[in-house]
């Protein structure tokens, strides 16, 4: 289980951001909210790319905020820019394993099960450049799967796919973390993103979680105004 | 047609202005004093080993100008935070208009016999040539290479962090990558321009030892009254610049990701931090010391033993007749097949569009001198040349400051048409009034920047002037040149100080006149 506990943080000469929320086993979390919110920042916080100034990360109970980026047990997928276009997609997905590509058997051989498991099986010398969208984010899923790390951050990581392509893809992340008892975090802009990731939604606005709960309940709520305006409901 | 007809008149003058010397230079045959033994080159010891020098000084040049530019590129893409970094990359930038024979006395300053470093009689030869290349070279590559780091996207430095990538591992799957996109086309542009240098190797080249072939032609021309040998030369540079220019078309290709500006988020260690630190330091110092040098020679040099000569301020009215003239002729060339070129490009015509704009950079394949060396075979038997010299040397001049134009106004222009030019049909907004409400604001940035570098350029230009000039006619940078020859360096300090500041003027003006305030047109 992952607990943010009133974590501080604040960009030079804005209002100061304080987060505290908590995400279970095989749970994707969606976070909503307006541009500038804060929902980024906290993805940013929890990978360690930046550093908070005060407050607590715990996963299982163990403090994690002071660890180095390589060393906290963090996956996170971007919009975009997730892979080398330089490298096929096979040393894309190794990489997540030793940066050295010094892979024995058992490792290899996880790489090309979690292509497998991500329908990329016979692309694993294909480079970025010649995959769509949707696949492309799917490496990065296959990237994730074989660190096993327990944090998965995707940060508006389907924003850019077809709508078809996003709940598909969002499926599947939704099953990675179930599979393999993750917490994931989901920071998107589309309310039906969330509808479809989540059974629970958190709404941040101005630099704090304003509302939690059940996903459903949470987009038809008129609470806070700040949510009502956002969702443009009337 | 209103756009093809005024570019096909531009492709047609500079099909003869290149082509016709050409012709000229391959018509061995009617020359005075041709012996076909001449064309028996590796029998000639003389012409083997002015080619060798001319390769095997570019390739040392290149090579000590790109490996540091390298790490200094490097250094100054990590640093984003250091103070300075935008005076420092301002400084980096000012050999590129600072002009050649210029940047030699600002060599001879800081390591000629009365310098601060000075390596005496060894400074004339390999050593100074290499010293002077490097001086221009190391800030070009370093300002052409930078923006390589900076193009690697900021998810690339979050994802190696969170890999656990080390220092190696970040240079060989993110940082070397975007390099080699970039260092070959580098690597054959500092190449080509070391290897065609001329004022650099004239003056600090040290006799036949330490010649080149771009040299040793105007020596042919010049002292020798050799024009077999001359062309012979002429065509060897030629043949030597097309293999250069087909290999960088070859082998410069564009990144693949998409551009975002991005600045390292791995936090570098201090003794990191010191290593970037100096290596900026240091080659701050390599091109700011020659210039500071100059300055305080210049200031404390008999400035008005210069400036009451008689040749002093005829050369200065010749040097701004020429930069200004050839300048404007280069932006209207540039300017009318930039506009045809656009148009075929909005029209899918990609092909078509970029054959028009390689053949405004013609001069990359045919040097100056070796079109000038053409022009003097072909008109010499019929005309006196040297009455003939201010419209040869503006329009030699105008063709070498075409490529410039291309490039600094070329995307811009490209961009305009691509975005207005339907709004413009539906509005019949055309000819002049296009021009004032739509091309001017949008592109007078641009257009102020080509028109002071080219003419910035062709003041600064010793090649075909030092061809074709005489006493009479002189521009201050020969008249720098004459001063060294007759081994008044105080006066040739001065002149090149005056010439200095006539360059940043005359740019900063132009730039700020025809380019307008810093937010015009936004």
């Amino acid at each position: 289980m992952l607990r943010i506990e009133q974590l501080e943080f604040g960009y030079p000469g804005a209002e100061r951001m304080r987060f505290d929320l908590g995400v279970d086993d095989g749970e994707v979390l969606s976070l909503i909210g307006p541009s500038g919110s804060g929902k980024s920042t906290l993805l940013n916080l929890v990978a360690g790319f930046l550093q908070a100034e005060r407050g607590r990360i715990l996963l299982d109970q163990r403090p994690i905020q002071d660890l180095a980026v390589a060393e906290r047990p963090v996956t996170m997928v971007f919009q975009q820019h997730n892979l080398f276009p330089h490298l096929d997609l096979y040393t894309n997905v190794a990489l997540g394993l030793d940066p050295s590509l010094r892979l024995d058997s058992g490792q290899i051989e996880s790489v090309r099960s979690a292509l497998a498991r991500l329908g990329l099986d016979g692309l694993e010398r294909r480079k970025p450049g010649e995959l769509s969208g949707g696949q492309r984010q799917r490496v990065a899923l296959a990237r994730a799967l074989v660190r096993r790390r327990k944090i998965l951050l995707l940060d508006e990581a389907f924003a850019a796919l077809g709508p078809a392509q996003r709940s598909e893809l969002i499926e599947l992340a939704r099953e990675l973390v179930r599979e393999q008892a993750m917490v994931a975090l989901l920071v998107s802009h589309q309310p039906d993103d969330a509808l479809i990731a989540s059974a629970r939604t958190a709404f941040v606005c101005d630099g704090q979680v304003a509302a939690i709960a059940p996903t459903r309940k949470l987009l038809q709520s008129s609470e806070p105004p700040e949510l009502r305006d956002y969702l443009g409901s009337k | 047609m209103s756009r093809a007809l005024p570019a096909a008149i531009v492709l047609a003058l500079l099909a003869l202005l290149v082509l016709a010397p050409m012709a000229g230079l391959l018509h061995l045959g009617g020359l005075p004093g041709y012996e076909a033994a001449d064309l028996r080159f590796w029998d000639n010891a003389y012409l083997r080993r002015v080619l060798l020098f001319s390769l095997w000084q570019a390739f040392l040049s290149t090579l000590l100008s790109v490996l540091p530019a390298i790490l200094v590129a490097r250094a100054f893409a990590m640093r984003g935070e250091l103070p300075l970094r935008r005076l420092l990359l301002g400084l980096f930038a000012l050999p590129l208009v600072v002009p050649a024979v210029v940047a030699v006395m600002a060599v001879v300053s800081v390591y000629g016999s009365d310098g601060w470093l000075p390596l005496g009689r060894s400074l004339y030869g390999l050593n100074g040539i290499l010293i002077a290349h490097v001086f221009f070279s190391l800030p070009l590559a370093v300002r052409l290479l930078l923006p390589q780091w900076q193009a690697i996207p900021q998810h690339h430095w979050q994802l190696a962090e969170q890999l656990g990538m080390n220092g190696w591992q970040s240079w060989r799957f993110i940082e070397w990558p975007m390099l080699r996109e970039a260092l070959p086309g580098v690597l054959l542009l500092v190449f080509m321009l070391c290897l065609t240098s001329f004022a650099v190797v004239l003056t600090l080249g040290g006799g036949p030892r330490s010649t080149t072939l771009e040299v040793a032609i105007y020596q042919s021309l010049r002292f020798d009254f050799n024009p077999a040998r001359a062309v012979l030369l002429a065509l060897l540079q030629l043949a030597l610049c097309i293999l250069v220019a087909l290999a960088t078309l070859k082998l410069q290709r564009l990144p693949e990701v998409e551009i975002a500006t991005s600045a390292p988020a791995r936090p570098a260690s201090a003794l990191r931090k010191w290593i970037d630190t100096g290596l900026i330091a240091a080659a701050s110092l390599y091109v700011g010391m020659p210039l500071l040098s100059m300055l305080l020679d210049g200031l404390g040099g008999p400035l008005f033993k210069v400036v009451g000569g008689g040749g002093f301020w005829r050369a200065l009215v010749n040097t701004l007749t020429i930069g200004l003239a050839a300048a404007l002729l280069s932006t209207l060339a540039g300017w009318l097949l930039l506009r045809y070129s656009a148009h075929l490009a909005h029209c899918q015509r990609r092909s078509a569009a970029r054959m028009v704009e390689l053949a405004g950079s013609i001069v990359y394949v045919a040097p100056p001198l070796v079109i000038g060396t053409g022009l003097f075979v072909l008109l010499s038997p019929h005309v006196d040349v040297f009455g003939w010299v201010y419209p040869i040397v503006i329009a030699i001049n105008a063709l070498m400051g075409l490529p410039f134009v291309i490039r600094s106004l070329g995307p811009a222009m490209r961009q305009t048409h691509a975005r207005y030019h339907r709004l413009c049909q539906s509005l019949d907004l055309h000819g002049w009034n296009r021009f004032r409400y739509l091309e001017w604001p949008l592109l007078r940035r641009p257009l102020g920047l080509a028109l002071a570098l080219v003419t910035v350029l062709a003041m600064g230009d010793l090649g075909v002037i030092a061809l074709f000039g005489s006493t009479q006619t002189s521009t201050l940078a020969l008249l720098i040149y004459q001063q060294l020859g007759a081994y008044l360096i105080p006066q040739a300090t001065v002149t090149a100080l005056l010439l200095l500041l006539l360059c940043l003027g005359v740019f900063a003006l132009l730039e700020r006149l025809v380019g307008g305030a810093d937010d015009a047109a936004h």
